[in-house]
């Protein structure tokens, strides 16, 4: 792919606020990744004559990824919390009701201080009848349970904060 | 009586529809996905539930998602609105299974019509006329399509059996044409509907889109509402609709609204739809589809009837009885939409970005349903229609007159927009005779081939 079109595609990206970009058709793929105004560029050529057509009649396959959790997006209750580098927020995958237990009468699954293996249950949200398991995502501590019991919870909203060890 | 409402869509139409639970006195509860965090509809409403990512099929079409936010915020209706699950009967059995009243029609009446050769099938037994075309289920073979065109002559109209909004569907001139399309055609349709179903129709070259609203009650009296003339569209996709039409007779008006009434009738439908025809110029009307939805441009409907369509189908939802009968509609006036996209009106391709300052028309029989705001971020993710602006007046030329006063003053600064096109059509000749088909609009088509390189974004309504 020649440079004056990648420059092309980086504009294109930056006007539409695109973050991630991957353009693939018979002569190769290109993924374009821009983070706060560096960009990267990764790209395999089938040929090293290649290069890219942009026309909608050629069968252009295009991924559109967009950051989450940036000041524009994220729920609404997101976004205000701080995390230290060895620390991870856990955000509800969904919509619905979080309980910190199995059953209204079993002990919750964590307490603020209790120390997890990755992929253990945290918590639960309740879909449509559904009780879904949140696993950890790393072996660490559980420092802050910020949902309330039985409280409905939206798409994103922070659960939990985990210590990282 | 409905006490809260879960509105599952976003835009103008679900301001709309939270304006009208209002009235009513439902509360409201929105849905959105990340990239709305910041939209009107998410301020206005009671409630507001962030369910899913920026994509539509994770957030706006994600059923469990909806479903899961209506029942954990104790709604007991939903309202579709159009567009996104408007017109999925999977949605509409889910909502009714999990105890909350879809505000729409059976999930038997959107299946039935949703299958495109099905509802031309019945309406030909009901003796509603159909536009020749691919008998029985459809197609999905190239040789049946080469078949079915040779028999009906070219030109023809291939379309997707499970479609809408322009999406699979293409014009072949001839066989070398049919070959060529009928592939690409289906594509779409296989990745916008999941389904390789086809059927082939009579492609009328000179003939106007005209559809009649349909207003039915779950005891089965139906009425209609008159109609709206879309003939001003581009690749399928609407642009302004009026009513009434300028061509119509009163004597053809009743012929037509008789027999979209008994469209509705023949299958047992309740609660809004469109029933859509194509009218060539000879007099003679072809039902096309049936729309079982609230359709984006309901409003010139409502401005010269007088009655609130969106109310309407939350209380037909409800199980009350029509409050009017077929005698007591009257129309008053004629009223225009202008379809305002977010997009260059130069080469047609979409404009997103922060609208710096919004400043809407006013003024006796000017309405603009919107919801931007100044600041308000367009997103890339969705439809360009940022606003409707509905004109109303006396007759069809103060409503033009009304309508480039009020586009002239229409400020939407920051992102681009088709205003300039709207002007442009206003000002044209044969627009001001009323003198149009479903092709005046290629006389606007760009001269660059850039345009051609976008696929149609809008939804079809």
């Amino acid at each position: 792919m020649e440079v004056r079109e990648l420059k092309t595609l980086l504009v294109l990206m930056r006007d539409y606020g695109l973050v991630e970009l991957e353009i693939e058709d018979k002569k190769g793929k290109v993924r374009l990744v821009r983070a706060g105004g560096r960009a990267s560029v990764d790209a395999t050529e089938a040929g090293s004559q290649a290069h890219l057509a942009v026309r909608a009649a050629s069968p252009i396959k295009m991924a559109m990824r967009h950051v989450e959790a940036t000041e524009e997006e994220g729920s609404k209750a997101a976004g205000r919390i701080e995390l230290a580098p060895n620390q991870k927020l856990i955000e509800s995958p969904m919509v619905g009701t979080f309980y910190r237990a199995g059953s209204p009468d079993a002990a919750p699954f964590v307490e603020e201080g209790s120390s997890v293996r990755k992929g253990q249950p945290l918590c639960i949200i309740e879909a449509m009848k559904m009780m879904n398991e949140i696993e950890s995502p790393a072996a660490g501590r559980v420092i802050r349970i910020i949902a309330e019991n039985g409280n409905p919870i939206e798409y994103g909203q922070p659960l939990m904060i985990i210590e990282v060890t | 009586m409905f006490k809260k409402m879960l509105i599952a869509n976003r835009g103008t139409i679900a301001i709309r529809i939270i304006r009208a639970c209002r009235e009513l006195g439902i509360s409201t509860v929105a849905v959105y996905s990340t990239a709305d965090k910041n939209a009107l509809h998410v301020r206005m409403a009671d409630e507001s539930v962030c369910i899913g990512p920026p994509a539509a099929e994770d957030s706006y079409m994600n059923i469990p998602a909806i479903l899961s936010a209506a029942t954990t915020f104790g709604a007991d209706a939903v309202h579709p609105g159009y567009g996104f699950l408007s017109e999925n009967g999977d949605f509409a059995e889910a909502c009714q299974r999990s105890g909350l009243n879809f505000v729409g029609p059976r999930a038997r009446h959107i299946r039935l019509m949703g299958d495109k050769p099905r509802a031309r099938r019945i309406m030909k037994r009901a003796g509603v006329p159909v536009l020749p075309g691919s008998e029985g289920t459809g197609v999905t073979e190239l040789r049946e399509a080469q078949a079915d065109a040779k028999r009906l002559g070219y030109p023809v109209l291939i379309k997707a059996a499970a479609g809408g909004g322009g999406k699979g569907m293409r014009v072949a001139r001839d066989a070398a044409e049919l070959t060529r399309l009928f592939p690409q055609a289906q594509g779409e349709s296989e990745l916008s509907f999941n389904s390789r179903k086809m059927y082939l129709e009579k492609y009328l070259k000179h003939a106007r889109h005209v559809e009649f609203q349909i207003l039915a009650d779950l005891h089965r009296n139906a009425i209609h509402l008159g109609e709206r003339d879309c003939s001003i569209q581009r690749r399928h996709q609407k642009l302004i609709e009026e009513s009434p039409c300028p061509t119509l007779t009163a004597r053809l008006r009743e012929k037509m609204g008789k027999a979209a009434v008994r469209a509705a009738e023949v299958v047992g439908y309740s609660n809004v739809g469109t029933v859509e025809f194509l009218l060539a110029g000879s007099g003679v009307f072809y039902f096309i589809e049936m729309n079982t939805r609230i359709q984006v441009e309901h409003g010139v409907t409502e401005m010269v009837t007088g009655v609130d369509l969106v109310k309407e189908s939350i209380r037909m939802a409800m199980g009350e009885r029509l409050g009017l009968k077929q005698r007591q509609v009257k129309f008053d006036g004629a009223s225009m939409e202008f379809r305002i996209y977010a997009e260059d009106p130069e080469r047609h391709i979409p404009s997103p970005g922060v609208v710096t300052n919004h400043h809407p028309p006013g003024g006796l029989g000017v309405r603009v349903e919107t919801a931007l705001y100044d600041g308000y971020r367009v997103p890339v993710q969705y439809d360009p229609l940022i606003a409707k602006l509905i004109v109303h007046a006396e007759t069809r030329v103060e409503v033009i007159a009304r309508a480039k006063a009020a586009l002239r003053e229409y400020v939407i600064d920051g992102i681009k927009t088709n205003i300039p096109l709207h002007l442009k059509i206003l000002h044209d000749p044969d627009f001001n005779r009323g003198e149009f088909s479903t092709d005046f609009l290629t006389r606007y088509e760009p001269a660059q081939p850039d345009a051609a390189h976008h696929a149609p974004v809008s939804k079809a309504s």
